[in-house]
């Protein structure tokens, strides 16, 4: 118990220094630049604005909120102040609209997109590998080139491949967006069931790129197991194969665990790209229009929420994988 | 080294990666000496010229004309006049008017038109018929009118007079040899949304491509084997300080980072080598830490271990006794780090934080610009399919290749 | 005369390598084992003794595969039974096997006990649980492990511990024969003595009616089995009591095997040691006529000419070399002057 509670507590240090560097990251890259954000918003927004006075005035607005007048570590401290509070400014392109309340509507959208995705992704990756392992041969043959191709087609590659076959050329699923434009949200049958053809493409245009990643790494850490000591001797003893295939299933997938703790990162990259493909109305999306209107204060909150949350799956990941592989446990929790 | 080499020869998946790699750069090297010229010259005027080989008519005009006559050229031209489309507003007028239509099959052109023809009249709209529907009916009329004309004139203009005059009659048997046109131009591609040689572009910006893929790689390799050597090597608190680094930056996502510093660079200063090195500083994460246990595994061998009693430099130790055992690691690392700079750049520009767009197209620029303009949503598959399979095919050659070089060095994953 | 646990005629197994060639890895062998002996088998690596230890147990994988010959255990022929039916009712029960590498012999990731019930329940699928439990206790107490061991995952145990539990799991439907490939190895020297001791245990209770035992450490063989035979090239060259085998060696190839080993004893020091010249040779395609004799100092071209086949003499000893038993003897007799 000593050594649980001690990984564990590494583990949450571990991730709130992480989580300080990132936070810090997204409040310094911007403004190491010779401009500070905010002069290049007001620069944007008087481009068509030949009136000085009301050109300061919206500067004055700004660098209140940002707190640009201030020096730098004053800045950093409203700015940890606002993002605890949930307060990331006024939107810029959607004016008056607050950037929380933008993000606080895409974020489910996104959530609800890519973590089922991705997870079906390395689910299905997982079984392939293990099946492409196992049966070697004329499967592995056929089935190892086919997935290298398909996880290297790119994830907006795969998004406009199927918009294209499925919405417009065969038309049976809808072309953009997250449900239907005659729609209003709420929890009628209508509105979910237009919700639920317009996740499919999205959807599985994700899936089908995680799936090749994942096979991949799975294919080689099955057949890694599959010639270790522990089957040849279980065979041996009469164990039953399906039993040795579960051991093997088992064993090979624990590390990809951590396989995917580790690549949750980039692939949140290209699923982003994905949404913005499909008009999906996730923090992709968001963060598209943002950076086509140049909206600082929207592309600094998108990119802060974006690192936590793949910072929270990250960990989550890590302390499932500590408790369920007594490998880890060994390694780990007594040392 | 070249028994190596020999080795690579015989995994399949080394060598076909590395054909169809090397097939691209032929490709990229090659074609710009056929068809030289600004990759971004906006040749034509309208958007989305589909693909084909074009050919003056002006001068088709005055060209010879042979007069041959082959059997189903009028079938030819009747079917093409009148598309599908066409064909089912006609039966949906006759309909409209109380023709009988229901024994009338889809493609028998001669039929549907020989109904219409003796049913539509141009002078009485019927009941029912909306205005704008009545107008494109006798439109299509007038396009149909035109069908089994023998000959066609063509008018010259004089400029100061407005006067008309007869130049030539072009009859349906005469035909030209396309070989004779003075002005032919090939457009394998067709044109994008500016009017630019989709093909053209495409070559440039596969080799724009793969240079920010080298460079993103040797930024994300350098550092990488940098900080997974010293790691590796020093071991105690510098390897805890580098992988203290490393670890942060594995989690953050690098491509937020990525977003983060082009938006923060700016347009006007994001140039196709400043976006490369970007993504290599964003990117040298896991070449570090696999660096890094591979020295950490070689850092007590007795070679390793005799170099050091006999005094050598820690320079002289890693150059000659710890890189060559990885030399082949680093290499694999090193190309798929130039695989997934591509990638990273073409997701980039599909943000608009890609390189600035007025010097050389990228791939990613082409799909940015080809969404942009909604070339998916249109049908114009020749301005982003050719692009998605470039990327695809570079990557998976790239991959390939490594998974190849992995079978060879790694002799438990053969098969 | 006592009941034979194993007889093994003609065997032959060959693997067919990634290049589709053939390599005959076990030739023609045959021995038998009678209730309550064990049987050594010595080589250099690379003879076929480890594939020979696979090959008895009936059931292959590729790039192993059955040519000819038969296995019979305790007068039940396998060699003809279906792969199910070996793996059910052969496997564990009839004869069981101890690996070379222990070490990595056990699931990493799955407790002791469920392993234990796995392999129980593969030969008795009805067996409740709570009795597997109580069985697995009774057999890991009366080989004094410790009982916590089998709540543990394999990772969590010692090198030496989990040598002993893979013997205790190998022998817990107390097999007819068991097969024990270098299971000491690998072992520092408390640990082996521990596993010898466990294994002659074994065998004096009657927990296993018989026992072959594989390794390249002849001394060991000497203070373990009753019978030693030494395999080369596939081939069985010699078979004699241990007593026999070690100061009384007749094939060539025997006798050099004897002659590098370093018997701590007055007078060692002083002793040549002879270590026999060449390396042994390429299975796929071996040298005709004795295989031995490309490294064989007394070879003839007839040697090479012809095959030759095993000849009996004495009690139960066999041996395959074209001279007489008489004629070697004087040879090394001769050779000692």
């Amino acid at each position: 118990m000593q050594g649980y509670r001690k990984y564990f507590t590494k583990k949450i240090i571990w991730f709130l220094i992480t989580f300080v560097v990132a936070v810090t990251l997204n409040f310094i890259l911007p403004r190491l630049m010779p401009a500070d954000p905010v002069s290049a918003i007001t620069g944007k927004l008087a481009a068509g604005n030949a009136d000085a006075k009301a050109v300061q005035k919206i500067y004055d607005r700004y660098a209140e909120e940002f707190g640009t007048n201030k020096p730098m570590w004053q800045q950093y401290l409203l700015f940890i102040k606002n993002m605890f509070r949930g307060d990331f400014g006024t939107s810029f392109s959607q004016y008056p609209r607050k950037v929380s309340n933008i993000i606080s509507s895409a974020i489910w959208w996104t959530v609800c997109l890519q973590l089922p995705a991705i997870l079906v992704g390395w689910i299905l990756g997982n079984v392939l590998g293990a099946l492409a392992a196992y049966l070697r041969k004329g499967w592995d043959k056929v089935l190892l080139p086919v997935t290298i191709f398909l996880s290297n087609v790119p994830a907006f590659g795969m998004a406009v491949t199927l918009l294209v076959l499925f919405a417009i050329k065969w038309k049976i699923a809808p072309v953009a967006g997250g449900y239907a434009f005659d729609q209003i949200p709420n929890f009628s049958w209508a509105f979910i069931r237009s919700v639920i053809t317009h996740y499919q493409l999205p959807f599985w245009s994700i899936v089908i790129i995680s799936i090749g990643g994942q096979a991949i790494g799975m294919r080689s850490m099955s057949i890694y197991e599959l010639n270790a000591d522990y089957v040849k001797y279980a065979r041996f003893l009469g164990v039953k194969d399906r039993k040795i295939v579960g051991y093997v299933f088992r064993n090979a997938m624990l590390p990809q665990i951590t396989g995917l703790a580790l690549s949750i990162g980039t692939m949140i990259g290209g699923a982003l790209v994905a949404e913005i493909i499909f008009s999906y109305p996730g923090l992709g999306s968001t963060m598209y229009s943002a950076v086509t209107a140049a909206d600082y204060p929207l592309i600094s909150a998108t990119t802060l929420i974006i690192t936590i949350m793949v910072l929270i799956v990250t960990f989550l990941l890590d302390i499932i994988y500590g408790f369920i592989d007594p490998r880890v446990k060994a390694a780990q929790f007594d040392a | 080294m070249k028994n190596t080499l020999r080795q690579l020869m015989h995994s399949s998946k080394f060598v076909v990666g590395a054909g169809i790699f090397v097939l691209i750069l032929l490709t990229m090297l090659i074609y710009p000496l056929i068809n030289p010229g600004n990759p971004l010259e906006m040749i034509g005027v309208g958007t989305f010229a589909k693909p084909g080989t074009y050919f003056s008519l002006y001068d088709a005009l005055d060209t010879k004309t042979e007069t041959l006559k082959l059997k189903d050229a009028e079938e030819k031209r009747l079917t093409s006049i009148v598309s599908m489309e066409d064909r089912v507003s006609m039966i949906e007028f006759m309909e409209k008017i109380g023709v009988d239509v229901s024994n009338v099959q889809m493609d028998d052109v001669d039929t549907i038109l020989e109904l219409w023809n003796a049913n539509f009249d141009e002078t009485s709209k019927p009941k029912g018929v909306t205005n704008a529907k009545w107008r494109n009916y006798k439109t299509l009329n007038n396009r149909l009118e035109k069908i089994g004309k023998e000959e066609r004139a063509v008018y010259d203009v004089d400029p100061a007079t407005n006067e008309e005059k007869k130049l030539k009659l072009v009859g349906g048997t005469d035909y030209v040899n396309v070989n004779t046109v003075t002005n032919i131009k090939t457009l394998p591609l067709g044109t994008d949304n500016f009017g630019r040689d989709v093909l053209k572009e495409l070559v440039s910006a596969c080799g724009t491509s793969i240079l920010i893929g080298l460079v993103a790689g040797a930024v994300a390799t350098f550092i990488g084997l940098l900080f997974g050597l010293l790691a590796g090597y020093l071991g105690g608190i510098a390897d805890d300080i580098i992988m203290f680094v490393t670890n942060v930056f594995t989690v953050i996502p690098s491509f937020v980072l990525l977003i983060l510093i082009s938006y923060s660079i700016g347009q006007e200063q994001r140039g196709a080598t400043v976006v490369a090195i970007v993504i290599g500083l964003t990117s040298w994460t896991w070449t570090a830490r696999s660096v890094r246990s591979q020295v950490i595994s070689l850092r007590n061998r007795d070679h390793v271990n005799l170099s050091k009693l006999s005094g050598h430099s820690l320079a002289k130790i890693v150059l000659t006794d710890i890189l060559p055992y990885i030399a082949s690691y680093v290499v694999m690392a090193f190309i798929l780090q130039v695989s997934s700079g591509i990638l990273s750049e073409a997701q980039l520009s599909l943000l608009g934080l890609g390189p600035k767009t007025t010097t050389t197209p990228t791939l990613g620029l082409m799909m940015n610009w080809a969404m942009l303009y909604a070339a998916h949503t249109n049908g114009y598959w020749w301005a982003y399919f050719p692009v998605i399979l470039t990327i695809t095919l570079i990557s998976f050659s790239l991959n390939l290749m490594n998974t190849g070089m992995d079978q060879v060095f790694n002799p438990t994953l053969r098969d | 005369m006592a009941k034979k646990m194993l007889e093994v005629r003609d065997l032959t197994t060959k693997y067919i390598t990634r290049f589709h060639e053939d390599v005959y890895a076990v030739d023609h062998v045959s021995l038998s084992i009678e209730e309550g002996k064990s049987l050594g088998i010595a080589g250099e690596s690379g003879c076929g003794k480890s594939t020979l230890a696979l090959s008895l147990m009936g059931y292959y994988f590729p790039p192993l595969h059955y040519m000819s010959g038969d296995i019979i255990v305790d007068g039940k022929n396998i060699s003809g039974m279906k792969p199910d039916d070996v793996r059910k009712n052969i496997l564990g029960t009839e004869i069981a096997y101890i690996p070379q590498a222990a070490m990595n012999a056990l699931n990493p990731t799955q407790k002791i006990m469920r392993f234990v019930e796995d392999v129980i329940h593969a030969h008795d699928p009805k067996m409740p649980k709570g009795d597997i439990h109580d069985m697995a206790y009774k057999r890991f107490e009366l080989l004094g492990l410790p009982k916590e061991a089998l709540e543990k995952h394999a990772v969590e145990l010692s090198g030496g511990m989990k040598q002993r539990v893979v013997i205790a799991i190998s022998t817990i439907l107390s097999p007819k024969v068991l097969i024990a490939d270098e299971p000491s190895s690998a072992l520092d020297v408390t640990s082996q003595k521990m596993v010898i001791k466990m294994l002659r245990d074994m065998m004096e209770s009657g927990m296993i009616k018989s026992m072959i035992f594989i390794t390249h450490e002849l001394p060991l063989l000497y203070n373990v089995t009753d019978d030693i035979m030494v395999m080369y090239a596939g081939q069985i060259v010699e078979r004699g009591t241990a007593k026999e085998m070690v100061f009384d060696p007749i094939h060539p190839y025997s006798k050099g095997l004897m002659g590098s080993i370093i018997v701590p004893e007055e007078g060692t020091r002083d002793k040549v040691l002879t270590a026999i010249p060449g390396t042994p040779p390429n299975l796929k395609n071996p040298p005709k006529g004795c295989r031995f004799a490309p490294r064989c100092k007394y070879a003839t071209p007839t040697c090479s000419a012809m095959s030759i086949e095993t000849k009996d003499f004495g009690e139960g000893r066999q041996y395959r070399c074209l001279m007489s038993v008489r004629k070697i003897r004087e040879v090394y007799e001769s050779e000692q002057q």
